[in-house]
């Protein structure tokens, strides 16, 4: 491509921004209302409105975040709650590594804005723009702020709304968190392999409860299940 | 909920998060995990969620409940096929919400 012509069409940072936030569009409509689910989540299991809506702007952690407020509400226990979160969180250290490559030379606070709003859903749509040799720098941050926003708004929202409901359990919000994993979890099957990890971790987690208290039988199940797949032949 | 263990779940989250997120991108990926930590790495999102999903459905609250009309267990059936054919999580949390609500009232 000739010089003057690389000059006349040379986007600037405002619209690669810009073009990064259309491509996250669609994870801010998802964000919006799942946000919601753990603000309203957050607030049936204690959480202050302004504790929720930090919870969500500092860590975007999506499911981390249900896991992390329902075993700190199961057990009381601080660790046992974040040593949760951050099992189920150990997958962005895979996605992370693998984003790394597209992201030499980026300053480090623009390394670090990107790793904050490093999700499954970012890290799909940055990977799949990679691919096709259009994302840079400045459309990624695009995709995270637009998905962080969603996701904080979405909190707010659900955790005032909490607020104003009263007692939530009479909405169903019991069954929120629930669903929020079903959902997940159908979403992860893929193949039978898949569903075998899944299936033993279940059983693993079952029986484990019998001896360990609240999310250690999650924590314990799901590392036996993923080593169990790793070690046996394909 | 008392404000210091909220407050410590939520910056240790923070911190948790970040860290994961941020150590291998600033590495540059200079290490290259071994074919079996990957292998490892891509069965613990399905394990964890299973082992959730398995605990909060058959042990609401921390207590078992094995029993055929538990509405947990119920209500994540029509949770689950909503979610397959739609891909939507509004959608099936949604579903799921209400068949909970239906099933709670329908069975005392």
């Amino acid at each position: 491509m000739p010089p003057s012509h690389a000059v006349d069409i040379a986007p600037t940072r405002h619209s690669l921004l810009m073009r990064g936030a259309r491509l996250g569009l669609p994870i801010f409509l998802v964000y919006m209302p799942v946000g919601m689910a753990f603000g309203l989540a957050a607030t049936a299991a204690g959480f202050t409105f302004a504790q929720a809506t930090a919870c969500s702007a500092l860590a975007l952690a999506g499911a981390g975040q249900f896991i992390g407020v329902a075993a700190l509400a199961g057990s009381g226990n601080l660790a046992a709650a974040l040593i949760a979160t951050g099992v189920v969180n150990l997958r962005y250290l895979l996605f992370s590594a693998t984003l790394a490559p597209h992201l030499k030379g980026v300053p480090r606070w623009q390394q670090l804005l990107l790793a904050h709003t490093l999700t499954d859903e970012t890290f799909a749509v940055n990977i799949a723009d990679a691919r096709v040799g259009r994302a840079d720098r400045f459309s990624m941050t695009g995709v995270g702020l637009i998905s962080w926003f969603g996701w904080t708004l979405g909190t707010a929202i659900g955790a005032a709304a909490g607020s104003a409901i009263g007692d939530p359990s009479k909405w169903g919000v019991d069954f929120a968190m629930p669903a929020m994993f079903i959902a997940l979890l159908v979403g992860q099957i893929t193949r039978r392999r898949e569903f075998v990890a899944g299936a033993l971790a279940a059983v693993l987690a079952l029986v484990l409860s019998a001896w360990l208290p609240g999310q250690w039988p999650v924590v314990a199940g799901a590392i036996a299940a993923a080593t169990v797949m790793t070690v046996t032949p394909r | 909920m008392s404000p210091t263990l909220a407050w410590g779940l939520v910056l240790g989250m923070a911190i948790t998060n970040t860290v994961i997120r941020l150590v291998p991108i600033a590495a540059i990926s200079r290490l290259e995990l071994p074919e079996i930590a990957h292998r490892w790495l891509s069965y613990i999102p399905v394990s964890v969620m299973a082992a959730i999903v398995a605990t909060q459905v058959l042990r609401p609250g921390g207590n078992w409940m094995l029993r055929p009309d538990n509405p947990y267990l119920l209500a994540s059936v029509p949770t689950a096929i909503v979610y397959h054919f739609t891909r939507s999580f509004f959608g099936a949390i949604v579903a799921g919400i209400l068949s909970f609500l239906a099933l709670r009232y329908l069975l005392g």
